[in-house]
């Protein structure tokens, strides 16, 4: 299952998605977000923003390479957009397989991939202006 | 009309000042070609062309690739999903 949201994930939910009676391992990634500090600004939240469809494709995309690579039994990825405040999970990734393994290297793969070729992107919103990551272009004035 | 619809996204969309535009181009047109017209339009663009990529109908295109009208061309940053 791939899927972009605007709302809250509900993590639990997809980690017990994936239990089945022929995987033996799930392994899950979950990203949240990370407030960093200045010295006198903080981040106050995220902001994310994608290229749709196109990115909900590139997400089935990594989909279909995790399941020509390892042997699986199930894989979920979810992002999130829009704001997300500091420590909620912007992206979750959940892998079954037989063997555990596989449900590692995969979900590894998995996050690497989505910050590869996945059109989303996500702004840093600091209390004096904000920055898109990857790009060091916005608001905030030099330090 | 022969436009192709230009979307910019990220940084890209705070540089040019717009989310989307439109510019006309002819049969044979590449995305390298379509780029002086691009900058031309939104200068803010120009220090950004190497860290962008870009995609045609949503999907990854390189700047010799041909651009039709009635084309979707989307203006990509560096993403930073996750």
């Amino acid at each position: 299952m791939f899927r972009i949201v605007e709302d809250p994930i509900d993590v639990g939910a997809l980690v017990t998605g994936a239990f089945r009676p022929d995987c033996g391992a799930v392994a899950t990634f979950v990203g949240t977000t990370r407030v960093d500090e200045s010295s006198c600004a903080s981040v106050e939240y995220l902001e994310y923003e994608a290229y749709r469809p196109m990115a909900d494709r590139k997400l089935e995309e990594i989909g279909a390479e995790i399941e020509e690579r390892w042997e699986i039994g199930h894989v979920s990825i979810v992002h999130r957009l829009g704001r997300v405040d500091p420590g909620e999970p912007s992206v979750v990734i959940v892998v079954a397989s037989p063997r555990r393994g596989p449900a590692f290297e995969a979900s590894r793969y998995a996050i690497e991939r989505i910050k590869e070729i996945v059109p989303i992107w996500k702004r840093e919103v600091w209390s004096d202006g904000y920055v898109w990551v990857g790009s060091q272009i916005g608001t905030r004035s030099p330090a | 009309m022969d436009g192709v619809k230009i979307l910019l996204f990220g940084a890209a969309a705070d540089r040019a000042g717009t989310r989307q535009t439109e510019l006309v181009v002819s049969e044979g047109t590449t995305l390298g070609d379509m780029w002086p017209a691009l900058v031309d339009r939104h200068p803010g663009l120009a220090p950004m062309r190497d860290t962008l990529a870009f995609a045609v109908n949503g999907e990854y295109a390189r700047a010799e690739d041909n651009v039709s009208p009635g084309d979707e061309v989307a203006v990509l940053p560096p993403v930073s999903g996750g």
